[in-house]
């Protein structure tokens, strides 16, 4: 089970899945799909901290339908159809002409509003089950050399956000144990962004150091290979989402 | 292997001169120790073997560095990365990938390594570093111990002739320390790496080293053996103030050679000192708390009630819980079961002024609190935030460090210097209990007393408790009445810092270790029982 298939595989795999689902433009399929992506995230979970961006990719999916669900209540155009319920009507000045708020809530209009929240939300989790299973800095390994030196730069950026989060809850915590309750950007902006260029400093010294970029060539250790696995997760793949647009069809 | 010729170095806007004329050559498998004040360039002086000064930081490099034949002047730091491997101070912002394995390969990749030389020299620096159990994890999961060894071992792979680290052993419990300067030992009796290490703590480095590089405040250095070094330093460990207090002939780094010269001083017989123990008024009540995150449990039913005037240190290796058991007393955590009580009143509840009134911490990173351009400006908002006669603030702090230039930005204090107004800022508040969180990291010796001192005066004073964590025993043997000591979550030990220190001999004191089976932790403990005959 825990032999690692390509990090390219799995890429190809949401890309696959979520061409699918958006041609298919099916709720239920969509909802079936994420519960397929949680149970092979769940099994293939490896422990590292790129495992969270699975859950952290359902909760933003979760907050986007709630919103579209929201928006899609207050404002819009009138679809007609049963009626659920009546909000009062906004009157909007006249240069806003076509569009208003409130007005009778109809069950079409809630219905294709969660309809394209759902859509929304599956292919964020489809991506946060590919990060969650190949963390980027494998499918950089993979990337040919030109695609390499821009990537590690990416990489180390990107590297920074989470550091940059859990300076920020430090300082915070710090800085209300002080009892310093109203925050201003001041307080906090000074402290990370002192801390955040030390850091980054401290990595540009190592990398240098250490002889990145001395070398026109890179070589590799442990280069991954395309297996029998691969080709099979990919011919499945691609079945299933013909299967999908067909049924759209 | 290392020559220096007439070194001088100098930032561009600062008057002060980092090094002078400095000139020396270190031999091939030398041990060297740079040392100095906080802020006396001893990373600077560091970073000039491998050239990262100054190609990458800046600066006026007067006279020449050449590492093996090749001065530094003439090619980019990456020129020398298989001649010389550098851990700087935060091992952790160094890292540049998140699996031990591929961090390790990182160098080797970059120089267009075979790929079977890489797999040949990642298995044998996992052996040498005993890092084989941890190899495909990520690097955010390790113990502090665990990454320096990393870090190490990521300039190991390189195969290089010198290795370079700056305060290695900072963030380190006492025996993690002791494991990471046992590797260094090894690869400099075995493979002949010349080492160069900048450290604090001496107490933990000195009986390794073969030589001493001395940086005085003005850039001056002085360059010697251990012995010749001490002799006249001002900064030494307790080891050389024990043999100065007591007029030895000669002074010694380790603890078996003070202990030849000092056997007819524990030969006498001394009259015990009965320790009378008092009777103090609970401050704060810790009740079976137990914390868990993320299903790892940190704290397991932990009980003490620490009393007023008391200074109880918080021990324990690296993850045993100390930060837990502080956030828990401060209401940063609620515990799972069981509670806290500051002078009666719950932790959690405290909000803004009575907040400061109740509780002083000061966090593992003082500049935390600190966000305003000048040490004026700070003092003036914590003068204005605990409604106290402005500049009261300040000549708090002009008792704890004097000469602070009031214009200085925060960020260009020295590390003491910084502590030091982030402590008078929390105690303008007048907080009835003080927290602190390993405060002396990158502290030298004469920060650290003056430290102690201002803890000390907290504490009797105003009658009021004081709750340490931290790693350095020296520290503790000075400071603490009391010592907690952390294991697994579990408070293990709880008892006067004497029994506690004495019980467990990888964090005995350097002073007990030589006058074992004596109990004297420090050199005054010494002084005070030899004194008394």
């Amino acid at each position: 089970m825990k032999r690692p298939l390509h990090p390219l595989t799995l890429w190809l795999w949401a890309i696959l899945l979520a061409i699918g689902v958006v041609a298919a433009d099916s709720a239920l399929i969509a909802l079936a799909v994420v519960g397929v992506a949680a149970i092979i995230v769940w099994a293939r979970a490896d422990g590292s901290v790129w495992n969270r961006s699975f859950a952290l990719a359902l909760r933003i999916g979760a907050l986007i339908l709630a919103i579209r669900t929201i928006v899609g209540i207050l404002i819009g155009v009138p679809i007609p159809g049963t009626t659920l319920f009546r909000i009062p009507i906004l009157n909007l000045p006249s240069w806003m002409p076509g569009i208003r708020v409130g007005g009778a809530v109809t069950l079409e209009r809630l219905s294709s509003s969660i309809h394209e929240g759902i859509i929304i939300a599956t292919l964020i989790a489809l991506f946060g089950a590919a990060t969650s299973l190949t963390s980027p800095h494998k499918l950089l390994r993979v990337m040919p050399y030109f695609i390499y030196e821009i990537g590690i730069t990416l990489v180390i950026a990107a590297s920074l956000l989470p550091q940059i989060a859990s300076s920020l809850r430090r300082i915070r915590t710090a800085q209300k144990l002080r009892g310093i309750e109203v925050r201003g950007i001041r307080t906090l902006a000074l402290p990370l962004l002192e801390e955040s260029l030390t850091r980054s400093l401290q990595l540009a010294a190592s990398m240098d150091s250490r002889g990145y970029g001395v070398s026109r060539k890179r070589s590799r250790y442990r280069p991954i290979r395309w297996n029998s696995d691969d080709s099979m997760v990919i011919a499945l793949t691609t079945g299933l989402s013909i299967a999908m647009i067909m049924s759209a069809g | 292997m290392i020559t220096f010729s007439n070194v001088s170095l100098i930032y561009p806007h600062s008057t002060k001169t980092i090094l002078e004329d400095l000139s020396c050559e270190i031999a091939e498998g030398e041990m060297v120790l740079v040392m100095g004040e906080t802020g006396s360039g001893k990373s600077s002086l560091l970073r000039l073997i491998n050239g990262l000064v100054p190609h990458h930081t800046g600066g006026i490099l007067a006279g020449d560095i050449s590492v093996d034949g090749i001065s530094t002047r003439s090619v980019k730091p990456g020129a020398l990365a298989h001649l010389v491997g550098i851990v700087g101070q935060n091992p952790i912002n160094g890292f540049v990938t998140d699996i031990v394995e591929e961090e390790l390969a990182f160098g080797m990749e970059a120089l267009n390594f075979p790929s079977e030389t890489m797999r040949k020299r990642v298995e044998e620096v996992l052996d040498l570093l005993s890092l084989n159990s941890v190899r495909d994890r990520s690097i955010s999961t390790l113990s502090g111990g665990e990454q320096q060894r990393v870090a190490i071992g990521a300039a190991l792979v390189m195969h290089p002739r010198v290795l370079v680290l700056d305060e290695p052993t900072s963030a380190l419990d006492p025996i993690a320390a002791e494991e990471v300067l046992s590797v260094l030992h090894r690869l400099v009796h075995d493979l002949s790496v010349t080492v160069i290490i900048a450290e604090h703590r001496l107490e933990r480095v000195i009986q390794f080293v073969d030589r001493i590089i001395y940086i005085e405040g003005d850039g001056s250095t002085a360059i010697g053996s251990a012995e010749e070094i001490l002799k006249s330093a001002e900064l030494v460990p307790p080891i050389v103030r024990l043999a100065r207090a007591l007029n030895l002939s000669e002074i010694g780094t380790s603890v078996r050679e003070v202990r030849r010269l000092t056997e007819d001083i524990r030969a006498r017989e001394f009259l015990s000192d009965h320790i009378h123990s008092i009777e103090r008024r609970p401050a704060i009540n810790i009740s079976h708390i137990s914390i868990s995150y993320e299903g790892h449990s940190a704290l397991k039913s932990a009980t003490a009630i620490i009393g007023a005037g008391e200074i109880v240190a918080v021990m324990g290796r690296n993850g045993a819980g100390k930060s837990s058991l502080l956030h828990a007393i401060v209401g940063l955590l609620s515990p799972h079961s069981g509670d806290v009580l500051v002078n009666g009143i719950d932790p959690q509840t405290l909000q803004g002024a009575t907040r400061r009134r109740a509780i002083g911490y000061v966090p593992q990173e003082p500049s935390d609190l600190l966000f305003k351009q000048s040490v004026e400006a700070e003092c003036t908002q914590a003068d204005h935030d605990n409604e106290i006669a402005p500049g009261s603030t300040f000549s708090l702090l002009n008792r704890l460090v004097p000469n602070i230039s009031l214009s200085t930005h925060p960020h260009d204090l020295s590390e003491g210097q910084r502590l030091a107004l982030v402590l008078s800022i929390v105690l303008s508040g007048n907080p009835e209990i003080l927290v602190l969180d390993e405060p002396t990291r990158g502290l030298d010796y004469r920060a650290k007393s003056l430290f102690i001192k201002a803890l000390q005066e907290f504490a009797t004073t105003f009658n009021r408790p004081v709750i340490i964590a931290t790693h350095d025993v020296e520290l503790v043997a000075e400071l603490a009445h009391r010592v907690l000591f952390l294991a697994e979550g579990e408070i293990v030990a709880d008892g006067s810092t004497l029994d506690v220190l004495l019980s467990s001999p990888a964090f005995a004191p350097q002073v007990s270790k030589v006058m074992s089976p004596k109990p004297w932790l420090t050199v005054s403990d010494v002084l005070h029982n030899v004194g008394t005959v």
